[in-house]
Protein backbone atom coordinates (compact mmCIF):
# COMPACT_ATOMS: atom_id res chain seq x y z
CA UNK A 1 0.00 0.00 0.00
CA UNK A 2 1.71 3.67 -1.20
CA UNK A 3 2.24 5.78 2.18
CA UNK A 4 -0.16 8.62 2.69
CA UNK A 5 -3.13 5.96 1.51
CA UNK A 6 -5.51 7.41 4.14
CA UNK A 7 -8.61 6.11 3.77
CA UNK A 8 -11.94 6.96 6.17
CA UNK A 9 -14.64 4.77 6.92
CA UNK A 10 -17.69 7.13 7.95
CA UNK A 11 -19.18 3.86 10.17
CA UNK A 12 -15.90 3.71 12.55
CA UNK A 13 -15.65 5.78 15.44
CA UNK A 14 -12.18 6.26 15.27
CA UNK A 15 -12.29 8.73 18.85
CA UNK A 16 -13.37 5.95 20.29
CA UNK A 17 -10.82 3.69 19.26
CA UNK A 18 -8.15 6.11 19.87
CA UNK A 19 -9.16 6.53 23.57
CA UNK A 20 -9.41 2.89 24.09
CA UNK A 21 -5.87 2.42 22.48
CA UNK A 22 -4.84 5.07 25.32
CA UNK A 23 -6.50 3.49 27.76
CA UNK A 24 -4.56 0.22 26.83
CA UNK A 25 -1.13 1.99 26.91
CA UNK A 26 -1.88 3.28 30.17
CA UNK A 27 -3.14 0.05 31.94
CA UNK A 28 0.34 -1.20 30.38
CA UNK A 29 2.47 0.63 32.14
CA UNK A 30 0.48 0.77 35.67
CA UNK A 31 1.07 -3.07 35.29
CA UNK A 32 4.68 -2.43 34.71
CA UNK A 33 5.49 0.29 36.94
CA UNK A 34 4.30 0.78 40.37
CA UNK A 35 3.63 4.50 41.32
CA UNK A 36 6.57 4.62 43.61
CA UNK A 37 8.96 1.66 43.12
CA UNK A 38 11.96 0.28 45.19
CA UNK A 39 14.98 1.85 45.55
CA UNK A 40 17.92 0.55 43.21
CA UNK A 41 21.22 0.84 43.00
CA UNK A 42 22.14 2.96 39.60
CA UNK A 43 23.97 0.07 38.47
CA UNK A 44 21.09 -1.49 37.52
CA UNK A 45 19.81 1.46 35.15
CA UNK A 46 23.16 0.84 32.97
CA UNK A 47 21.86 -2.48 32.74
CA UNK A 48 18.62 -0.92 30.20
CA UNK A 49 21.03 0.85 27.68
CA UNK A 50 22.24 -1.26 24.94
CA UNK A 51 26.43 -1.39 25.01
CA UNK A 52 25.90 0.57 21.52
CA UNK A 53 24.13 3.62 23.53
CA UNK A 54 27.06 5.24 24.64
CA UNK A 55 26.01 8.58 25.56
CA UNK A 56 23.53 7.08 27.92
CA UNK A 57 25.70 5.10 29.43
CA UNK A 58 28.58 7.50 29.83
CA UNK A 59 26.05 9.68 31.41
CA UNK A 60 25.37 7.03 33.63
CA UNK A 61 28.60 6.73 34.76
CA UNK A 62 28.86 10.51 35.43
CA UNK A 63 25.38 10.18 37.24
CA UNK A 64 27.17 7.50 39.18
CA UNK A 65 29.57 9.56 41.00
CA UNK A 66 27.22 11.48 42.39
CA UNK A 67 24.16 9.49 43.63
CA UNK A 68 24.16 5.44 44.47
CA UNK A 69 20.51 4.78 43.68
CA UNK A 70 17.57 5.06 41.94
CA UNK A 71 13.67 4.77 42.76
CA UNK A 72 11.31 5.11 39.95
CA UNK A 73 7.82 6.73 39.62
CA UNK A 74 5.54 5.68 37.29
CA UNK A 75 5.23 7.79 34.22
CA UNK A 76 1.80 8.95 33.97
CA UNK A 77 2.12 12.61 33.71
CA UNK A 78 2.31 13.10 37.57
CA UNK A 79 5.58 11.79 37.89
CA UNK A 80 7.52 15.16 39.11
CA UNK A 81 4.45 15.61 42.11
CA UNK A 82 4.31 12.44 42.87
CA UNK A 83 8.02 11.83 42.70
CA UNK A 84 8.46 14.73 44.75
CA UNK A 85 5.96 14.13 47.56
CA UNK A 86 7.81 11.17 48.17
CA UNK A 87 11.34 12.29 48.53
CA UNK A 88 10.77 15.30 50.10
CA UNK A 89 8.13 12.97 52.97
CA UNK A 90 10.98 10.85 53.02
CA UNK A 91 13.68 13.33 53.73
CA UNK A 92 11.42 14.86 56.54
CA UNK A 93 11.27 11.48 58.42
CA UNK A 94 15.19 12.20 59.28
CA UNK A 95 14.69 15.99 60.38
CA UNK A 96 12.53 17.04 62.77
CA UNK A 97 13.40 20.71 62.36
CA UNK A 98 12.53 20.90 58.48
CA UNK A 99 9.36 19.06 59.45
CA UNK A 100 8.21 21.27 61.69
CA UNK A 101 8.95 23.84 58.97
CA UNK A 102 6.67 22.22 56.59
CA UNK A 103 4.26 21.34 58.42
CA UNK A 104 3.03 25.00 59.20
CA UNK A 105 3.07 25.82 55.96
CA UNK A 106 1.08 22.87 54.92
CA UNK A 107 -1.46 23.35 57.76
CA UNK A 108 -1.36 27.02 56.47
CA UNK A 109 -1.76 26.19 52.68
CA UNK A 110 -5.98 26.02 52.93
CA UNK A 111 -6.92 28.87 53.81
CA UNK A 112 -4.24 30.83 51.46
CA UNK A 113 -6.39 28.82 48.39
CA UNK A 114 -9.74 29.36 49.75
CA UNK A 115 -8.98 33.18 49.92
CA UNK A 116 -7.79 32.89 45.95
CA UNK A 117 -11.90 31.98 45.21
CA UNK A 118 -11.14 28.14 45.77
CA UNK A 119 -14.22 26.76 47.14
CA UNK A 120 -13.84 25.44 50.54
CA UNK A 121 -15.45 21.69 50.07
CA UNK A 122 -13.36 21.02 47.38
CA UNK A 123 -9.57 22.28 48.77
CA UNK A 124 -10.91 21.08 52.53
CA UNK A 125 -11.24 17.74 50.88
CA UNK A 126 -7.53 17.42 49.48
CA UNK A 127 -5.99 19.05 52.24
CA UNK A 128 -7.64 16.84 55.02
CA UNK A 129 -5.65 13.87 53.00
CA UNK A 130 -2.94 15.80 52.43
CA UNK A 131 -2.57 16.71 56.06
CA UNK A 132 -3.08 13.09 56.92
CA UNK A 133 -0.40 11.70 54.53
CA UNK A 134 1.71 14.34 56.68
CA UNK A 135 0.46 12.89 59.88
CA UNK A 136 2.16 9.63 59.02
CA UNK A 137 5.47 10.94 58.91
CA UNK A 138 4.98 12.80 62.20
CA UNK A 139 4.31 9.55 63.03
CA UNK A 140 7.60 8.49 62.15
CA UNK A 141 6.19 5.24 59.98
CA UNK A 142 9.31 3.31 57.91
CA UNK A 143 10.12 4.07 54.61
CA UNK A 144 8.43 0.79 53.37
CA UNK A 145 4.97 2.36 55.28
CA UNK A 146 5.42 5.36 53.37
CA UNK A 147 6.06 3.82 49.92
CA UNK A 148 2.74 1.64 50.45
CA UNK A 149 0.64 4.71 51.43
CA UNK A 150 2.48 6.68 48.02
CA UNK A 151 1.30 3.43 45.95
CA UNK A 152 -2.56 3.26 47.18
CA UNK A 153 -3.69 5.03 44.23
CA UNK A 154 -6.66 6.95 46.42
CA UNK A 155 -4.51 8.71 48.65
CA UNK A 156 -1.60 9.16 46.50
CA UNK A 157 -4.11 10.72 43.90
CA UNK A 158 -5.07 12.95 46.58
CA UNK A 159 -1.66 14.26 47.86
CA UNK A 160 -0.73 15.01 43.84
CA UNK A 161 -3.86 17.22 43.87
CA UNK A 162 -3.10 19.20 46.48
CA UNK A 163 0.45 19.59 45.30
CA UNK A 164 -0.85 20.73 42.36
CA UNK A 165 -3.58 23.23 43.95
CA UNK A 166 -0.20 24.44 46.24
CA UNK A 167 1.36 24.98 43.02
CA UNK A 168 -1.55 27.14 41.49
CA UNK A 169 -1.82 28.89 44.00
CA UNK A 170 1.17 30.06 43.91
CA UNK A 171 1.87 30.66 40.47
CA UNK A 172 -1.64 33.36 40.83
CA UNK A 173 -0.38 34.64 44.23
CA UNK A 174 2.48 35.97 42.30
CA UNK A 175 1.55 36.32 38.90
CA UNK A 176 3.06 39.38 38.44
CA UNK A 177 6.68 37.44 39.09
CA UNK A 178 5.71 34.34 36.58
CA UNK A 179 3.66 36.06 33.76
CA UNK A 180 6.94 36.52 31.96
CA UNK A 181 7.66 32.60 32.47
CA UNK A 182 4.21 31.53 30.64
CA UNK A 183 3.80 30.66 27.24
CA UNK A 184 1.67 31.60 24.85
CA UNK A 185 0.29 34.84 25.92
CA UNK A 186 -1.76 33.45 28.62
CA UNK A 187 -2.58 34.88 32.38
CA UNK A 188 -1.26 32.87 35.18
CA UNK A 189 -5.25 31.84 35.67
CA UNK A 190 -5.25 30.45 32.19
CA UNK A 191 -2.03 28.66 32.61
CA UNK A 192 -2.88 26.84 35.81
CA UNK A 193 -6.36 25.95 34.66
CA UNK A 194 -4.41 24.16 31.31
CA UNK A 195 -1.27 23.21 32.58
CA UNK A 196 -1.15 22.63 36.42
CA UNK A 197 -4.19 21.89 38.07
CA UNK A 198 -5.38 19.05 35.59
CA UNK A 199 -4.27 15.87 36.58
CA UNK A 200 -1.71 13.87 34.01
CA UNK A 201 -0.33 17.19 32.68
CA UNK A 202 3.37 17.06 32.66
CA UNK A 203 5.93 19.73 34.81
CA UNK A 204 7.86 22.26 32.95
CA UNK A 205 10.73 24.10 35.34
CA UNK A 206 8.20 26.75 36.37
CA UNK A 207 6.06 23.89 38.02
CA UNK A 208 9.19 23.11 39.78
CA UNK A 209 10.40 26.36 40.67
CA UNK A 210 7.03 27.06 42.04
CA UNK A 211 6.40 24.26 44.26
CA UNK A 212 9.98 24.70 45.66
CA UNK A 213 9.46 28.12 46.65
CA UNK A 214 5.52 27.82 48.13
CA UNK A 215 7.09 25.26 49.93
CA UNK A 216 10.57 26.74 51.09
CA UNK A 217 12.60 23.47 49.70
CA UNK A 218 15.26 23.41 47.14
CA UNK A 219 15.34 20.74 44.69
CA UNK A 220 18.24 19.20 42.46
CA UNK A 221 17.31 17.77 39.06
CA UNK A 222 20.08 15.85 36.64
CA UNK A 223 19.24 16.23 33.28
CA UNK A 224 19.92 13.47 31.36
CA UNK A 225 19.38 13.63 27.62
CA UNK A 226 21.24 12.99 24.46
CA UNK A 227 22.85 16.39 24.34
CA UNK A 228 26.56 17.39 25.61
CA UNK A 229 28.86 14.67 27.55
CA UNK A 230 27.57 14.64 31.47
CA UNK A 231 24.66 15.47 32.93
CA UNK A 232 23.74 19.38 33.97
CA UNK A 233 22.16 19.45 37.31
CA UNK A 234 20.03 22.63 37.91
CA UNK A 235 18.90 23.51 41.29
CA UNK A 236 15.67 25.51 42.19
CA UNK A 237 15.12 28.09 43.13
CA UNK A 238 18.95 29.00 41.99
CA UNK A 239 19.48 30.64 45.22
CA UNK A 240 18.13 27.92 47.24
CA UNK A 241 19.49 26.16 50.47
CA UNK A 242 20.72 22.25 50.35
CA UNK A 243 18.48 20.34 47.86
CA UNK A 244 15.98 17.86 49.92
CA UNK A 245 14.92 16.52 46.98
CA UNK A 246 17.06 15.00 44.11
CA UNK A 247 15.54 13.63 40.77
CA UNK A 248 16.75 12.28 37.53
CA UNK A 249 15.35 13.91 34.62
CA UNK A 250 15.18 11.79 31.00
CA UNK A 251 13.07 13.38 27.88
CA UNK A 252 9.28 13.61 29.24
CA UNK A 253 9.83 11.76 32.63
CA UNK A 254 11.35 12.13 36.03
CA UNK A 255 12.33 9.61 38.55
CA UNK A 256 13.91 10.24 42.54
CA UNK A 257 17.90 9.39 43.14
CA UNK A 258 19.80 9.40 45.87
CA UNK A 259 22.84 11.84 46.41
CA UNK A 260 25.57 9.23 47.70
CA UNK A 261 26.47 11.86 50.84
CA UNK A 262 23.17 12.47 52.39
CA UNK A 263 22.13 8.77 53.21
CA UNK B 1 -13.70 3.81 45.87
CA UNK B 2 -16.06 5.49 48.52
CA UNK B 3 -14.18 8.58 47.90
CA UNK B 4 -16.78 9.60 44.83
CA UNK B 5 -19.91 8.83 47.41
CA UNK B 6 -18.81 11.16 49.95
CA UNK B 7 -17.81 13.68 47.74
CA UNK B 8 -21.02 13.64 45.83
CA UNK B 9 -22.79 14.60 49.63
CA UNK B 10 -20.73 17.23 50.07
CA UNK B 11 -21.14 18.53 46.71
CA UNK B 12 -24.72 18.13 46.88
CA UNK B 13 -25.17 20.29 50.05
CA UNK B 14 -23.41 23.07 48.57
CA UNK B 15 -25.44 23.22 45.69
CA UNK B 16 -28.35 23.18 47.76
CA UNK B 17 -26.61 25.61 50.34
CA UNK B 18 -25.22 27.64 48.44
CA UNK B 19 -26.25 27.37 44.15
CA UNK B 20 -24.93 29.70 41.70
CA UNK B 21 -27.72 32.58 40.31
CA UNK B 22 -30.31 30.75 37.88
CA UNK B 23 -28.87 27.26 38.85
CA UNK B 24 -30.72 24.28 40.96
CA UNK B 25 -30.03 21.27 41.26
CA UNK B 26 -33.29 18.65 40.91
CA UNK B 27 -33.75 17.08 44.29
CA UNK B 28 -35.62 14.41 43.24
CA UNK B 29 -33.03 13.18 40.75
CA UNK B 30 -30.18 12.81 42.79
CA UNK B 31 -32.26 10.49 45.95
CA UNK B 32 -33.07 8.47 42.52
CA UNK B 33 -29.29 7.91 41.70
CA UNK B 34 -26.79 9.16 43.26
CA UNK B 35 -24.39 9.24 40.48
CA UNK B 36 -26.61 11.21 38.17
CA UNK B 37 -27.93 14.17 38.57
CA UNK B 38 -30.39 16.97 36.75
CA UNK B 39 -29.71 20.32 37.47
CA UNK B 40 -32.06 23.19 36.05
CA UNK B 41 -29.95 26.15 34.90
CA UNK B 42 -32.11 29.36 33.59
CA UNK B 43 -30.48 31.95 31.25
CA UNK B 44 -28.98 35.25 32.84
CA UNK B 45 -30.95 38.52 32.64
CA UNK B 46 -29.10 40.89 30.21
CA UNK B 47 -28.48 38.07 27.71
CA UNK B 48 -29.78 36.44 24.66
CA UNK B 49 -30.83 33.31 26.79
CA UNK B 50 -32.64 35.26 29.49
CA UNK B 51 -35.63 33.85 31.01
CA UNK B 52 -35.45 30.48 28.98
CA UNK B 53 -35.30 27.07 30.97
CA UNK B 54 -32.48 24.34 30.02
CA UNK B 55 -31.73 20.75 31.84
CA UNK B 56 -28.15 19.61 32.37
CA UNK B 57 -27.98 16.39 33.06
CA UNK B 58 -24.84 14.99 35.00
CA UNK B 59 -23.54 11.40 35.15
CA UNK B 60 -20.45 10.65 37.98
CA UNK B 61 -18.32 7.77 36.78
CA UNK B 62 -16.57 5.84 39.81
CA UNK B 63 -13.99 7.59 39.56
CA UNK B 64 -14.97 11.27 40.25
CA UNK B 65 -13.55 13.63 40.78
CA UNK B 66 -10.75 12.38 39.07
CA UNK B 67 -12.36 11.91 35.71
CA UNK B 68 -14.66 14.87 34.80
CA UNK B 69 -18.52 14.23 35.08
CA UNK B 70 -20.17 13.81 31.66
CA UNK B 71 -22.54 16.40 31.06
CA UNK B 72 -25.07 17.23 28.60
CA UNK B 73 -28.15 19.71 28.38
CA UNK B 74 -31.55 17.54 28.34
CA UNK B 75 -35.06 17.80 27.40
CA UNK B 76 -36.87 19.81 25.04
CA UNK B 77 -35.27 23.03 25.12
CA UNK B 78 -31.53 23.02 24.11
CA UNK B 79 -29.83 25.95 23.94
CA UNK B 80 -28.78 27.11 20.00
CA UNK B 81 -25.19 28.39 21.06
CA UNK B 82 -21.88 27.79 18.94
CA UNK B 83 -20.64 25.47 21.20
CA UNK B 84 -23.73 23.46 22.18
CA UNK B 85 -24.71 20.60 19.73
CA UNK B 86 -28.62 19.67 18.72
CA UNK B 87 -28.20 16.27 20.92
CA UNK B 88 -27.15 18.30 23.63
CA UNK B 89 -23.48 17.51 23.71
CA UNK B 90 -21.54 20.65 24.94
CA UNK B 91 -17.55 21.51 23.82
CA UNK B 92 -16.09 23.08 26.49
CA UNK B 93 -12.38 22.04 27.56
CA UNK B 94 -12.96 22.27 31.43
CA UNK B 95 -15.34 18.64 30.65
CA UNK B 96 -12.59 16.78 29.02
CA UNK B 97 -8.92 17.71 28.52
CA UNK B 98 -8.65 20.51 31.05
CA UNK B 99 -10.74 19.21 34.06
CA UNK B 100 -9.44 18.91 37.41
CA UNK B 101 -10.32 17.41 40.58
CA UNK B 102 -10.61 20.75 42.36
CA UNK B 103 -13.68 21.61 40.19
CA UNK B 104 -16.73 21.01 41.10
CA UNK B 105 -20.87 20.44 39.83
CA UNK B 106 -20.62 24.44 41.42
CA UNK B 107 -17.65 25.07 38.89
CA UNK B 108 -19.03 23.43 35.72
CA UNK B 109 -22.28 24.98 36.17
CA UNK B 110 -20.58 28.54 36.27
CA UNK B 111 -18.89 27.95 33.36
CA UNK B 112 -21.78 27.01 31.03
CA UNK B 113 -23.85 29.86 32.64
CA UNK B 114 -21.13 32.05 31.65
CA UNK B 115 -20.69 30.37 28.18
CA UNK B 116 -24.33 31.11 27.03
CA UNK B 117 -24.25 34.89 28.82
CA UNK B 118 -21.14 35.98 26.79
CA UNK B 119 -22.57 34.34 23.20
CA UNK B 120 -23.38 37.40 20.88
CA UNK B 121 -25.33 35.18 18.14
CA UNK B 122 -27.45 31.97 18.44
CA UNK B 123 -26.52 29.70 16.18
CA UNK B 124 -25.25 26.04 16.43
CA UNK B 125 -21.43 24.89 15.78
CA UNK B 126 -20.70 24.88 11.94
CA UNK B 127 -20.26 20.76 12.10
CA UNK B 128 -23.97 20.12 14.14
CA UNK B 129 -25.07 18.00 11.24
CA UNK B 130 -22.42 15.42 10.74
CA UNK B 131 -21.20 15.37 14.35
CA UNK B 132 -24.73 14.74 15.52
CA UNK B 133 -24.99 11.65 13.25
CA UNK B 134 -21.44 10.06 13.74
CA UNK B 135 -20.30 10.60 17.88
CA UNK B 136 -20.68 8.46 20.90
CA UNK B 137 -23.35 8.62 23.01
CA UNK B 138 -20.91 9.92 25.68
CA UNK B 139 -19.65 13.60 24.48
CA UNK B 140 -16.12 12.83 26.73
CA UNK B 141 -15.59 10.29 24.30
CA UNK B 142 -15.45 12.72 21.49
CA UNK B 143 -11.61 14.43 21.50
CA UNK B 144 -12.97 17.75 21.06
CA UNK B 145 -10.81 20.50 19.66
CA UNK B 146 -11.30 24.07 21.61
CA UNK B 147 -11.23 26.53 18.86
CA UNK B 148 -12.48 29.19 19.70
CA UNK B 149 -12.84 30.49 23.86
CA UNK B 150 -13.91 34.02 23.25
CA UNK B 151 -17.34 33.12 21.99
Amino acid sequence: MAEGDISFDPNRNYDDETLSLQREIEKEIAENQELIGPMQPIEELIEHYAKEDQIYRHKLMDLRKRHSHIRKVRGDGNCFFRGFGFAYLESLLTDEAEFARFKDIAVKSKDNLVALGYSQFTIEDFHDTFMDVVGQVEKKVSVDELQNVFNDQGISDYFVVYLRLIVSGHLQKESDFYSSFIEGGRTAKEFCSQEVEPMGKESDHIHIIALATALGTCVLVEYMDRSGEICNQLVFPEEGARPAVHLLYRPGHYDIVYSLTSD
Amino acid sequence: MASMEKRLQKELQAMTKDPPPGVQVDQESCSRVMNEWIVDLEGATGTLYEAEKFQLQFKFGSKYPFDSPQVTFLGPNIPIHPHVYSNGHICLSILTEDWSPALSVQSVCLSIVSMLSSCTEKKRPPDNAIYVKTCSKNPKKTRWWYHDDTV
